[in-house]
């Protein structure tokens, strides 16, 4: 058996075999869903190719792949919200056609997604029967009464009258599933479910799937965490870049072969840089930011280093950069930058001191959409004293500056004063790079600094990071591609439920440890 | 593109429907459209004395309209330009007669900018610290100040030796420039000089390129380490300093003195005005020539049985046509 | 004894127009459309009144022509910020200048010294019933009924309105209906009180009805007892001015000035205006 050759190579650390096997699968009937040879593209990029998907009524099966494998459209292709190009849909035996949401909807099939779509300030009775409210009259008794029974067949409580903006993000999680069942799914489709919740609420929630599948249910789940795969599901089906790689009972597989088909065994070992190091510059403990995945974030980065910061996203990766800018609220924890402490700074403050960043949205936080370039290219270094003089711009230095940084990276522009919304994404993005590696940066904090850049690129702004940390500062990027992460990156951490932590010595670059310990299979 | 075929149909159409509003307006005039618009040229620039009495009109207008427009630059609509611009007015009368000679006229300008700023500060803290719209707090405060500058002149800065409710003439004069027996009065050269600072400040100063930042995308502006409402409150104070100042020329280069109503509505004027002008404060200057234009000539045009609302349908045709066309495709947040 | 009366009754009169402005500013909020042209909805719906009124000599006609016209203002601002996707705020000042404009223009253009001064009316104790019955009828339609439902979820979050099968764009529309509705009829109540028509007479009030549902916190009856304040202390005013009233003369502007200065404080302790309809302004 498969496991028992893993068991040669690697140490088994999940539950007891014994437990793992679940209720045993019903074999004869016909699967509740069976999804043949899907294939979707979106321009000319092949979200799916071919992927064929059976699942039966009263299991949990899960679906898993990478950021980008295609699992996510399998599911909205299942659930009516886009229509593939080939292949086909069959519901218990019957062929099904979707054109909306809508007769998916009425052909027993649920969705609810990895953020709750939840409108804050309705009540959760609200909340539950928008959109099925069953007439243009509530009858606001009944209804309470039927959510009563419904809550309590699952073991929920509500309070029906609270704002839905003030449940625990376990609680709307709780309510989405009572929304599925409200509109009659039979056939629930689940988008990381567990992605927001903390261990035990995560646990508890299985539990009501686990109730819903043995009153006959066919429970998918779209999930990153092999934990929960090889605790709590029967099937399960692997995905990568839009093709099908294998589907089998959970039983028959373990989460170090689930690890290694999601990831692929293309990766090797990339040479390891080993940089000079300086004192700490930047130390962090305690970090926490309220009500965000951010729990308890630690790292301590010395001058010179290149951290790859790898996890799914949603972990705290945005909050941690953000609370390093000083934008994110309510943050606790001790943050130091050569020595000084930064609770008190203004953001502005901390630019001036050479904190750059490369945010992750371009768009939105980047840059100013109908400005020009030159006004773009100095966005955030517009105060450092060669562009300034007194409170006077200086136009010659901000021009000069302008065109060194446009040039970084081989922007394609025709002049400095054409708007940046002409210019292609991947220009963009060269732009906001060479803005952030302008001469000056101490601590650079990149959010997928070669986001729709090629490989060529890619190279030469991982290379300016790189000499702007051989120049004395420190670089923290946060990614989601490990293989970029691992061919650029000193050292990598991976961060998870809101935590930082680094992989275990000796193997502190082993792709399939990092990957285990990204979707917790360990 | 064809999002940009559709907008620009949908554009000319609204083009094409005010049009169609304001001809049928002329027609109802009773008098021939093409007499109301010769009344109207007529009346607002056939002679030096008509070209006074527009360029005194205009003045206002250009000042209040740099106002409103570095509020807009900022992203805030300063709505309360027209309160701002009463007690500035106020402020200065008040002062210019209690104080004597050339300082006291100049203490009055300076105390007119103050009593703007102070009189939009409430609306610039809240929005900066609170969210709350400045809309709503500046048109609760233009009522508040319309209110109280009333009462004032009349309870207590009130000449007892006049017949009308108004405070004491001020003595001293401002110069005047009359080239071909057009008056050119201080108020209009502070606003060309008031519209000139602006485009230079916004271009040339780290402030300006700060305060432009907030109004175009506050995100990026806090992510490049801007304090986006250090500059907002900035903002509102800088924009209702000019407008208190607008008000306190009023009176020191053209009243002469206080009144309630001396002011036609020239702050919701200027809301027009910069919105036609748009982004370049330059454009503020032909933007404000053509609304004191429209207000002269529409006083004019009241003898030929127009009345002077056609005015106000006018400006609002014209802000609405010029906010669709300027519109982005997609829109977003209008908050 | 017969003062009391007094003032309650002249708190009625001050209040009703504001009562029904300010529904309809609900109706349009409620729904996230920014909207600061009731007073422009309301003088129009004034002066049409009057007019058709006086032109046809028919009191229902003359009410059909308020709303009609209060309606067309609140289609069009619909119009320019759902379709054309323009600032509501650059909206409603272009529809406010157009309308107190136009109604100067058309007043004085249509009404001579010949016509008749008396402008046929309806009974004024039927706007007084409505102005006190509608808010609660809102409210209940608000809370028991899909519509009220809709209204609230367009409003709150349009993006998840849509992705729960909704369609704002079309609530909205029902939203800016009855807002012009209502503002139409705050209009009509005017005129009927007055029983002529006086250029420009709704003297802000549309604004002031804004301010009552900001205080109100975006909601009907709330909105529609701030109203009542409001016309209280005007009523006061009227009633006590230049008598010595707690032992000092306070001018009559403290009184006029006072739900301004309410409002402004509401909108300063109230942080980050958090009972705004969270979805206000969003498409």
């Amino acid at each position: 058996m498969a496991t028992c050759h893993a068991m040669g190579r690697l140490q088994w650390r999940g539950p007891p075999l014994h437990q793992l096997t679940p209720m045993p699968v019903e074999l004869q009937s016909p699967p509740s869903v069976r999804m043949t040879d899907i294939s979707k593209s979106f321009g000319a990029f092949k979200a799916l190719d071919n992927v064929s998907l059976t699942a039966h009524a009263g299991t949990l099966h899960a679906i898993v792949g990478e950021n980008g494998a295609g699992k996510t459209t399998l599911m909205r292709a299942l659930y009516g919200a886009l229509s593939p190009e080939s292949g086909s849909i069959e519901l218990g035996g019957k062929a099904q056609h979707f054109g909306s949401s809508r007769s998916a909807i009425q052909a027993g099939v649920g969705m609810m997604s990895q953020h709750p779509a939840l409108i804050p300030d309705l009540n959760c009775l609200e909340n539950l029967i928008l959109g099925a409210e069953g007439g243009p009259f509530l009858k606001l008794g009944a209804v309470r009464a039927r959510a009563e029974e419904l809550a309590s067949r699952l073991g929920f409580r509500f309070d029906w009258n609270l704002p839905a903006g003030r449940l625990s993000p376990a609680a709307a999680q709780r309510l989405e599933v009572l929304k599925l069942l409200w509109r009659g799914a039979r056939i629930m489709i689940l988008d990381e479910p567990t992605a927001m919740l903390s261990p035990a609420d995560g646990e508890a929630l299985f539990g009501t799937f686990r109730r819903l599948a043995e009153e006959g249910a066919t429970v998918l789940f779209v999930t990153h965490h092999l934990g929960d795969v090889t605790r709590y599901c029967e099937e399960v089906t692997v995905l990568r870049a839009g093709r099908l790689i294998g589907a089998m009972p959970v039983a028959q597989t373990s989460a170090f072969e689930l690890a290694e088909m999601i990831v692929g065994r293309k990766l090797e070992p990339p040479a390891a840089y080993y940089p000079t190091l300086g004192p700490p510059l930047l130390e962090i403990s305690g970090l926490n930011a309220i009500g965000t995945p951010l729990r308890d974030a630690e790292l301590t980065l010395r001058e010179g280093e290149l951290l790859g910061v790898i996890g799914v996203d949603g972990n705290g990766q945005r909050e941690l950069l953000r609370a390093i800018l000083g934008l994110q609220p309510q943050v606790t924890g001790n943050l130091r930058f050569a020595g000084r402490g930064l609770q008190h700074i203004p953001t502005g403050k901390r630019v001036q001191m050479g904190i750059r960043v490369i945010p992750e949205d371009r768009l939105a936080e980047g840059v100013v959409e109908d400005w020009n370039l030159e006004w773009n290219s100095v966005l955030g270094l517009h105060r450092l004293p060669q562009m300034v003089h007194g409170n006077l711009v200086r136009l010659g230095a901000r021009s000069r500056a302008a065109q060194e940084i446009v040039e970084r990276f081989g922007v394609k522009y025709s002049s400095l004063s054409m708007p940046v919304r002409s210019l292609s994404g991947g220009n963009q993005q060269r732009l906001v790079a060479g803005r952030a590696l302008y001469p000056g940066a101490k601590l650079l904090l990149a959010f997928q600094p070669a986001r729709g850049l090629d490989l060529l690129a890619t190279r030469e702004v991982y290379e300016g990071i790189r000499s702007a940390c051989a120049a004395g500062a420190a670089a923290i990027v946060v990614g989601f591609d490990l293989d970029e992460l691992l061919a650029n990156c000193d050292r990598l951490m991976v961060m998870s439920r809101g935590v930082l932590r680094s992989p275990p010595p000796g193997v502190e670059r082993n792709p399939i440890v990092i990957g285990q310990m990204m979707v917790e299979a360990g | 593109m064809k999002a940009s075929f559709a907008a620009n149909g949908r554009n000319l159409a609204l083009l094409a429907g005010s049009a169609g509003v304001l001809f049928a307006a002329l027609q109802m005039s009773g008098t021939p459209p093409v007499d109301v618009l010769t009344g109207l040229a007529k009346g607002s620039m056939g002679s030096p004395a008509a070209w006074s009495g527009t360029l005194r009109e205009t003045a206002p207008l250009l000042l209040a309209g740099v106002a409103v427009m570095l509020g807009l630059r900022a992203g805030l609509f300063n709505i309360g330009v027209e309160g701002q611009l009463l007690v500035g007015a106020l402020t200065c009368a008040v002062t210019a007669i209690h104080l004597p000679g050339a300082g006291g006229l100049l203490a009055g300008l300076v105390t007119g900018a103050l009593g703007g700023a102070l009189w939009a500060a409430p609306a610039g803290l809240i929005k900066a610290y609170r969210g709350g719209h400045e809309v709503i707090t500046t048109i609760m405060l233009n009522s508040i100040a319309a209110l109280f500058t009333a009462s004032l002149v009349t309870k207590v800065f009130r000449d007892p030796t006049q017949q009308s409710v108004t405070t004491s003439y001020i003595a001293q004069r401002m110069p005047m420039a009359t080239p071909g027996a057009v008056e050119i009065n201080a108020a209009l050269v502070a606003g060309l000089l008031a519209a000139l600072w602006l485009a230079w400040w916004l271009r040339r100063t780290v402030a300006g390129y700060e305060l432009m930042a907030v109004g175009e995308n506050p995100v990026a502006a806090e992510f490049a380490g801007i304090d986006r409402r250090v500059v907002q409150v900035k903002a509102m104070l800088m924009s209702g300093a000019l407008a208190g100042l607008a008000g306190a020329l009023q009176v020191a280069a053209v009243e002469h003195r206080y009144y309630d109503g001396f002011s036609p509505g020239y702050g919701f004027d200027a809301l027009g005005v910069a919105l036609l002008a748009g982004a370049h404060p330059l454009a503020l200057v032909p933007s404000a020539l053509l609304f004191g234009v429209l207000e002269k000539g529409g006083s004019a045009i009241q003898i030929l049985g127009v009345p002077k609302g056609i005015v106000g349908v006018v400006l609002g045709v014209v802000i609405v046509v010029s906010a669709a066309f300027r519109t982005r495709k997609g829109g977003g947040d209008h908050g | 004894m017969g003062e009391i009366g007094l003032l309650l009754g002249s708190t009625l009169a001050l209040s009703a127009p504001l009562m029904l402005a300010a529904l309809g500013g609900y109706t349009s909020e409620r729904s996230g459309v920014i909207n600061i042209a009731l007073e422009g909805m309301m003088i129009t719906s004034c002066c049409a009144t009057a007019l058709i009124g006086l032109a046809t000599g028919s009191a229902w006609l003359g009410v059909a022509g308020g709303l009609t016209s209060a309606v067309l203002l609140s289609m069009l601002h619909w119009l320019l910020t759902q379709n054309y996707r323009m600032n509501p705020i650059i909206s409603g000042m272009g529809i406010n200048a157009v309308a107190l404009g136009g109604t100067n223009y058309m007043s004085q253009r249509l009404i001579t010294v010949d016509t008749p001064d008396k402008i046929p009316v309806l009974p004024e104790s039927l706007y007084y019933v409505l102005a006190v019955s509608l808010p609660v009828l809102v409210a209940i339609y608000a809370a028991t009924t899909r519509g009220g439902l809709w209204l609230k979820a367009a409003g709150g979050d349009p993006r998840k309105a849509r992705l729960a099968g909704l369609r704002p764009d079309r609530i909205r529309l029902g939203g800016l209906f009855a807002t012009g509705v209502f503002s139409g009829l705050s209009g009509v109540l005017i005129v009927t009180h007055a029983s002529r028509y006086v250029d420009g007479m709704t003297d802000g009030r549309g604004y002031i009805a804004l301010a009552a549902l900001i205080l109100g916190g975006w909601k009907p009856v709330r909105a529609a007892v701030a109203c009542l304040a409001f016309g209280f202390f005007s009523a006061l005013q009227i009633q006590f001015q230049g008598t010595n009233l707690f032992g000092a003369q306070l001018p009559s502007e403290v009184w006029s000035s006072f739900p301004f200065v309410a409002t402004v404080f509401a909108l300063a302790l109230l942080s980050g205006q958090s009972s705004a309809p969270p979805g206000l302004g969003k498409l």
